[in-house]
């Protein structure tokens, strides 16, 4: 049992943990949900002894200390689960589940990674290197490393971001296991409240640096969204906007498309997209819908075939000629690829919109404050933004003539709240002629919010969907590399191997 | 960042410069050179009298105009190491767009100081284009063309350009007075060297400071990944960077041979351009110090040479001291951040 007590920490003057309180039982999970900035990490952090509260006090198996340190935590069974796996991609399996446990020899390792493998249904060669695993085995090794170094309390930070819905089953499964079983105690972070209503024994709600709730089943959803985001959660529609008979002239299309990134090449495929349309990407990682939206905007080469907007054919992929035709690329790494950590918010709408030196502090007033919400100062360092600004700032710097959207995980690290302004930013877009061509590893978001699903596996388009037909459990399954002619039936189009698709208009 | 009160920024600069003398007497103590005598001599061999001061602005001149112009690239990210070498560059144009007049007036020297830059900024193209396509980085193809550059002037000197009948280390045949730049009154510095150098310090401000360019350039450097999503251009950008840079630094060389020296010899740079780099890193490539510490190094170079006349000592003693202070700025600078950091945890 894990105690809190009156738990701050402030940052300046900010409170990211304003007084927080909470006992963790064993053998029961836990979810811990609120918006961006609500103070979740910074708690789990406290909790996992990687960050000092600046008050407060915490009993750990019948101890009172005032703070954790890494090791301590460790060794009172705390262990946790990161979003992006803390393993070394080069090493072995059994290298890396190795890392921090006693000396033992190879055998012994094997070993014990096969027993554990056995008791928790998982399988790993030992000797295979971690690269070559999935996101979500690397998970799963991750996991069976905490436990075996002793972990009782299981942190997982948004564990399921990137994996398939069958590994998603398979994990919450696990931690159903563990909890009933062997009495863990399970806290699981997480932005989806569709996970927190289906595993949690008890939601953790908090707001604004403080716990504002804990709810037990049986949970009213609608209470959980407003204790979550205050007022600010109207419900707004979801869902995709309607989509006219525009003419015959496609806004986007390939012919026998070849791209060829620094990894791996794609192709040839056919496909085409109308003026308002939104199509969702799916796949897991690295199973080429990176480079189709990289090959679209021109980043990537693309040696063969054609692409041809809006009838006008692009020779060579041209990423300055794609980008004055109309194409814009919103890469998912913002402060990586797509913003000048260091220059500040009026910089960049300079760099952007070079016309509007004059008047800059009227546009940026008209085009970020009013039309995006983002409130913050001009003057501001991109870097200083939160997630959700940081976003912002992308889609206002999107000009409006801008007719195919690209965009890589358009909701990245955002809480519902913003997620929700951003789809609705989009649609507003593809309500006005554009065409949306997204991809997110967060499965429910494609589905939600395509007409039609691409769905790629293997460094090729394994099928296209349509909305009608895409549910988790056919396109999870086209994901894992399930034949699509049995997936979908007789209703699968010939040739969707190589794309096509009832509003391909081929 | 905060910008601290002005108070607490002199205090610091009072740390730093005390933690310098603390270090130079560190240096010197064991080397057997009575250290506060060693400063003195230093300053007073700088700023002693009016010809005196008038050599140290002579070095003012090329070492500002190197500094200013390293902070183009730097403020793209990039370290052109090679200002050495284009500073040679820019004596070479200089001396051979000479070459056809024994005499002249205001329209060769003219040519000659626009061959100068052209000179430099060929040679920094250089070093730019090996950096933008053959991913050659630039420290070490600048390193590497410093070294060409000097061999371009040894072999010039010893073999084309050399005098009649004797090739010495001494340099080619001196200009004509008539091709000289004229002197600021009694003093060595050419008033026309010290305009110039005013200017392109102006020129930069503008660029750097007030312009699209400069903004672009910024970005460029600041995330290249995004500045192709921005349609910037980034590797023209980066090549401009460099050519700018150059250009400066061929002026700093025509103005070498033009005002100071009258020929080509193989120490026409005077390692000004690597010098010109401790100040661009003591300023932390900041615009505002540059002139200032050009200034303090000139003196520490122009009264080193009073060093082995009056006391006997090495005149290289100098250049630890330019080193010491640098490398007080890092220490403090350092300490500063480590005191927020520390501040900001607790």
């Amino acid at each position: 049992m894990i105690v809190l007590q009156d738990i701050h920490k402030h940052y300046g003057r900010v409170r990211a943990n304003d007084g927080i309180s909470l006992t963790l039982e064993p053998g029961r999970i836990y979810a811990l949900v609120g918006e961006n900035g609500a103070g979740k990490s910074t708690l789990m952090r406290v909790l996992a002894g990687h960050t000092r509260p600046t008050s407060g006090s915490i009993e750990i198996s019948g101890q009172q200390v005032a703070f954790l340190t890494p090791t301590l935590a460790r060794a009172h069974g705390v262990g946790m689960l990161y979003q992006d796996p803390l393993d070394f991609p080069a090493m072995p399996v059994w290298e890396n589940f190795q890392l921090g446990a006693p000396g033992r020899t190879k055998r012994e390792v094997i070993d014990v990674i096969g027993e554990l493998s056995f008791r928790l249904d998982a399988c790993f060669l030992p000797d295979e290197t971690v690269s070559s695993l999935t996101v979500g085995e690397r998970q799963l090794l991750e996991l069976l490393r905490l436990l075996d170094l002793g972990a009782t309390t299981l942190i997982l930070d948004v564990p399921t971001t990137g994996i398939t819905p069958v590994q998603k089953r398979d994990l919450f499964d696990l931690l159903m296991k563990l909890a009933r079983e062997e009495k863990h105690t399970i806290v699981l972070v997480t932005h989806k409240l569709t996970e927190a209503l289906e595993m949690a024994d008890a939601i953790l709600v908090m707001r604004q640096g403080a716990l504002v709730s804990t709810l037990t089943p049986p949970y009213d959803e609608a209470r959980l969204v407003q204790l979550m985001f205050g007022d600010a959660a109207d419900g707004e529609g979801e869902g995709v906007p309607g989509l006219s008979d525009s003419g015959p002239v496609p806004r986007l299309r390939l012919d026998d498309a070849l791209m060829a990134g620094p990894k791996y090449s794609m192709g040839p495929m056919n496909f085409s997209a109308r003026p308002g349309e939104c199509i969702g990407l799916a796949g897991l990682d690295g199973s080429g819908q990176e480079l189709f939206l990289r090959g679209l905007c021109g980043l990537d080469r693309m040696p063969r075939g054609t692409l041809s907007l809006d009838g006008k054919a692009q020779p060579g992929n041209d990423f300055t000629a794609l980008r004055s035709a109309g194409v814009h690329f919103v890469p998912a790494d913002r402060l990586g690829l797509a913003l000048f950590p260091d220059l500040t918010l009026r910089e960049h709408i300079q760099l952007t919109f070079p016309g509007h030196a004059a008047d800059m502090d009227a546009f940026y007033r008209s085009q970020c404050v009013e039309r995006f919400n983002l409130r913050a100062h001009p003057d501001t360092r991109a870097s200083e933004l939160s997630g959700g600004n940081q976003q912002r700032l992308l889609l206002s710097l999107i000009h409006d003539d801008a007719s195919l959207l690209l965009m890589e995980h358009p909701t990245r690290g955002l809480d519902a709240g913003s997620a929700r302004q951003v789809w609705a930013h989009l649609n507003d877009r593809c309500r006005a002629g554009a065409t949306l061509v997204f991809f997110s590893p967060d499965l429910d978001e494609v589905l939600d919010h395509s007409h039609r699903v691409v769905v790629f596996y293997d460094r090729a388009i394994a099928a296209v969907v349509d909305r009608a037909q895409a549910t988790t459990e056919v396109v999870g399954a086209l994901m894992a590399g399930k034949d699509p002619r049995d997936v979908l039936g007789e209703t699968a189009t010939g040739n969707s191997a190589t794309g096509g698709g009832p509003g391909g208009g081929r | 960042m905060t910008r601290a009160a002005p108070m607490t920024e002199l205090a610091w600069l009072g740390a730093t410069l005390l933690l310098a003398l603390a270090l130079t007497v560190a240096v010197t103590l064991p080397s057997g050179a009575p250290p506060f005598e060693t400063i003195y001599v230093l300053f007073k061999g700088g700023l002693g009298s009016v010809s005196k001061f008038g050599r140290v602005l002579a070095v003012w001149v090329p070492l500002t105009l190197c500094a200013v112009g390293l902070l183009v690239p730097f403020t793209a990210r990039l370290w052109n190491i090679g200002v050495e070498g284009q500073v040679i560059m820019g004596a070479i144009f200089c001396t051979a767009a000479l070459r056809p007049y024994d005499a002249g007036g205001a329209a060769q020297i003219i040519i000659a100081l626009g061959a100068g830059v052209l000179g430099g900024a060929l040679w920094a193209l250089l070093a730019g284009l090996l950096r933008v396509f053959g991913r050659v980085h630039e420290i070490f193809s600048g390193l590497g063309l410093n070294f060409v550059a000097l061999g371009v002037t040894l072999w010039l000197i010893f073999g084309p350009w050399k005098r009649p009948g004797v090739a010495s280390m001494s340099g080619t045949q001196p200009l004509d007075v008539s091709l000289w730049l004229p002197r600021l009154g009694s003093m060595t510095v050419s008033w026309v060297g010290l305009a110039l150098a005013l200017a392109v310090l102006a020129l930069i401000y503008i660029l750097l400071l007030r312009s699209e360019w400069g903004l672009k350039l910024r970005a460029v450097g600041e995330n290249p990944k995004a500045a192709t999503l921005f349609a910037l251009g980034p590797r023209r950008r980066l090549l401009q960077a460099f050519m700018v840079c150059g250009g400066a630094a061929g002026l700093a060389g025509a103005i070498q041979v033009l005002g100071v020296y009258h020929r080509l010899l193989p120490a026409i740079s005077s390692s000004y351009g690597y010098t010109a780099l401790l100040v661009g890193m003591m300023a932390s490539f900041r615009l505002g110090p540059v002139p200032f510490i050009c200034l303090f190094f000139a003196v520490l170079n122009v009264g080193s040479i009073q060093l082995p006349l009056q006391l006997g000592l090495d005149s290289s003693l100098s250049g630890v001291i330019q080193g010491v202070m640098v490398l007080s700025v890092f220490i403090v600078h350092g300490l500063r951040l480590w005191l927020r950091q520390r501040k900001e945890a607790g």
